[in-house]
């Protein structure tokens, strides 16, 4: 019997420990080794970044793993350097959220089977400090002024990675691509000004600190030391642990004179290794996916993370209905903007990220950094050929 | 469970096992019977015994540097991954010849041309680059001799608690490196970490250690320097107890002071310990991937040297062609360092029997 033969499936997931994103995955591998105890999971989280990374040097010393559990943008570079397999044959599609799929889509294949719906940043804040969400960037700088005085930080958000950038720039109606979807278009005006105001945020009405990067932030934000977070949906589940009513989800604020920030969606997304084409594990991979994507899956990550879920049929849970927290994150949802996935949008996040940073340094002038931006984008096309 | 990881890891490295195991037989065979038993020639034992050591340092060290010396002559990137990579020159055969105005810099050689014509990362080029890492690895070495030298000097003499002192002294080396580095970077936080804290009590402003280039560069260099004089103190210390106390007894009876039984004695006879400890030490400064990278928690370009810069260019930004290049202009400075250093002290003539 080769369905009795043991197997081991290596599964590397974005979901940190902190919100409990990696303990759910756990959950998921421990209850199918209950249902089929020859087969065993490691289950290993990586960072973003890192798992992109370290993915694409796996593969090249033919060490790859067996699943990945991911955001959609990596499917640019991984179907670049054909790093993993098109899932169209491997499972039935239509029972999942188009706007899901079509965020894993590429050359008119589906790259990744959609786990949660969103993936999109969102204001997070704590009712206890804050009684509700600012609507616009001047009603934020008004609350500022008055949690400063508390001395409690207004405001924190991950300042390194320019996935934090993107919603105001969509607010300022500017996009990194042109009419094209690959070629970069970063020195603009819309950018400068999307610049402009973070700066103005940290260093003329000093909305947030000095320096946040993820974990400063979000530690800030659960010590009750910082009102409001601006933060994905991957973390609200943690944050719902911990603050139970007192979370409060709301669009991140209107930029005044201007429209609603635009975060780019996606979700989270299973991805299957081309290192297992032809191999006996793939059959029990792609029944651990349907199994992770299952009605009753979902309901428990709908229950445990507070994420959207990417089943059709789950969406009329009513945990979906009638949570405040899932109905302040469809809320963003509805403007929000599908992220990118092409290979070209590695170029447009390797030149933001250095420039955004220099702006919030103080090192650069926004007008220096968009153009170093468009620069850097450029430079990089040319380097993928 | 761990069984399963013991032997996926084992067929991960068993090739290579496998290449040491019958290349070292097969080595052995055919020096035991050309040397031993046709050419009769005397030096067949010796021979035999580097045999396994010829074999090792062949599959671990000489064959990723030929694989890498042939990636550097590729297009290596994302889209030309793996065994789609194809030779430069063989690329620029297919371009358009109006654009190549050197065969030798544009096709044969285009990425070693590229690590002086282009950013290696975003914005920043190699020289700039280059200086700085000339500069971390002067500032490193020189605190951490005068360091080193310094306790090294003040533990050289009897006294109550020697060891308790040299114990303490040598904890900075004692504490895995990456672990070190990470508290440190967390007491750098602009906020809550010890030095801004004390900066503040006594009225000063905080500093900006993460996201100021210039106080990043300098936070990475407190860091190494604390990081790096233990290992000098306890070389140079066994430098200094080898010194007879005889040279010094006579300098006394000569009239000379302390520094200059320190210049005429102390400095000449720690120069065969100081050598080899400096040429290691800069090239492990200049190497040091640890300090810069942990520290340079925003991952500023103006923070970067050689090596942090390589490892972004060739693992975040994907260009493995042009990052085997890079990697190999950083090889050959280095060497000539080496060389030039090794020429100039003529250290290592000494040894020669």
């Amino acid at each position: 019997m080769a369905e009795m033969e043991p197997v081991n499936i290596i599964l590397w997931t974005k979901e940190g420990e902190a919100d409990g994103g990696l303990q759910f995955v756990q959950s998921l591998a421990n209850a199918y080794t209950e249902l089929h105890p020859n087969v065993t999971f490691e289950v290993v989280n990586k960072e973003v970044e890192a798992l992109r990374e370290d993915f694409q040097t796996a593969a090249l010393a033919g060490t790859s793993p067996d699943l990945l559990w991911t955001v959609n943008d990596h499917a640019g570079p991984f179907t670049a350097a054909e790093l993993i397999m098109p899932v169209d044959d491997l499972f039935d599609l239509s029972l999942y959220v188009d706007a899901a799929l079509e965020a894993a889509k590429l050359d008119g294949k589906t790259w990744g089977v959609p786990i949660a719906n969103g993936n999109h940043l969102m204001l997070l804040y704590n009712k206890s400090l804050i009684e509700e969400a600012p609507a616009d960037t001047d009603a934020l700088i008004a609350a500022a002024t008055d949690l400063k005085a508390q001395d409690i930080v207004p405001l924190v958000w991950n300042q390194t990675e320019p996935f934090w950038l993107v919603p105001w720039l969509g607010g300022f109606g500017g996009k990194v691509f042109a009419d094209d979807g690959v070629t970069p278009t970063l020195d603009t005006p819309e950018m400068v000004s999307t610049l402009q105001l973070l700066y103005d945020l940290k260093f003329k009405e000093e909305v947030y600190p000095a320096e946040s990067d993820y974990d400063g932030s979000d530690t800030l934000f659960k010590e009750g030391k910082a009102a409001m977070i601006i933060n994905g949906d991957w973390s609200l589940g943690g944050y719902a642990d911990i603050f139970g009513d007192d979370l409060g989800v709301a669009r991140i604020p209107k930029i005044s004179g201007a429209d609603w920030p635009r975060p780019y969606t996606a979700g989270t997304y299973f991805m299957i290794p081309s290192a297992l084409e032809g191999s006996d594990r793939l059959a029990t991979v792609v029944d651990f996916v349907k199994f992770a994507t299952s009605a009753n899956n979902q309901a428990l990550m709908i229950a445990k993370l507070n994420r959207l879920p990417a089943l059709k049929a789950a969406l009329d849970d009513p945990l979906v209905t009638s949570s405040p927290i899932l109905k302040g994150s469809a809320d963003q949802m509805v403007v929000g903007t599908p992220m990118p996935t092409v290979l070209e949008m590695r170029c447009n996040w390797d030149a933001m990220k250095p420039e955004m940073q220099a702006v919030l340094n103080d090192t650069k002038t926004p007008e220096e950094a968009a153009a170093a931006m468009q620069q850097a984008a450029d430079a990089c096309i040319l380097t993928l050929e | 469970m761990t069984f399963e990881v013991i032997t996926s890891s084992l067929g991960q490295v068993g090739s290579t096992v496998l290449f040491i195991l019958v290349g070292t037989i097969l080595l052995e065979i055919l020096i035991y019977l050309i040397m031993g038993k046709v050419l009769k020639s005397r030096y067949t034992l010796p021979a035999m015994l580097l045999g396994p050591g010829i074999v090792g340092l062949a599959a671990l060290i000489v064959y990723p540097l030929l694989w890498e010396l042939n990636l550097s002559f590729t297009n290596m990137s994302l889209r030309r991954f793996g065994d789609k990579a194809e030779y430069t020159w063989l690329v620029c055969q297919a371009a358009d010849p109006a654009a190549i105005n050197s065969w030798l810099f544009d096709c044969l050689l285009k990425n070693y041309a590229d690590v002086f014509r282009l950013p290696v990362l975003k914005q920043v080029y190699f020289f700039p680059v280059f200086f700085r890492t000339i500069l971390w690895t002067f500032i490193n070495l020189v605190f951490h001799l005068l360091g080193g030298l310094g306790l090294a000097m003040l533990l050289n003499r009897p006294m109550r608690g020697r060891a308790l002192y040299r114990t303490l002294l040598i904890l900075p080396w004692a504490i895995p490196q990456v672990i070190a580095v990470l508290a440190w970077r967390g007491e750098f936080n602009f906020e809550y970490g010890f030095p801004n804290i004390m900066l503040t009590q006594i009225g000063l402003e905080p500093v900006k250690w993460l996201t100021d280039p210039t106080w990043n560069f300098i936070a990475m260099c407190m860091v190494n320097i604390w990081l790096g004089i233990p290992f000098m103190m306890v070389i140079l210390l066994g430098g200094l107890q080898s010194i007879s106390r005889e040279y010094y007894e006579a300098a006394e009876i000569d009239g000379a002071g302390g520094w200059g039984q320190f210049r005429n004695i102390t400095l000449p006879l720690l120069q065969p310990v100081m050598t080899p400890a400096i040429i290691l030490g800069t090239i492990w400064t200049f190497n040091n991937f640890n300090v810069p990278f942990f520290i340079n928690q925003f991952e500023l370009e103006t923070s970067d040297i050689l090596v942090t810069a390589l490892f972004r260019a060739a693992f975040q930004y994907n260009r493995y062609g042009f990052s085997a290049a890079f990697a190999f202009v950083i090889f050959i400075i280095l060497l000539l360092y080496s060389i030039f250093y090794i020429h100039v002290t003529g250290t290592l003539k000494e040894v020669k029997l």
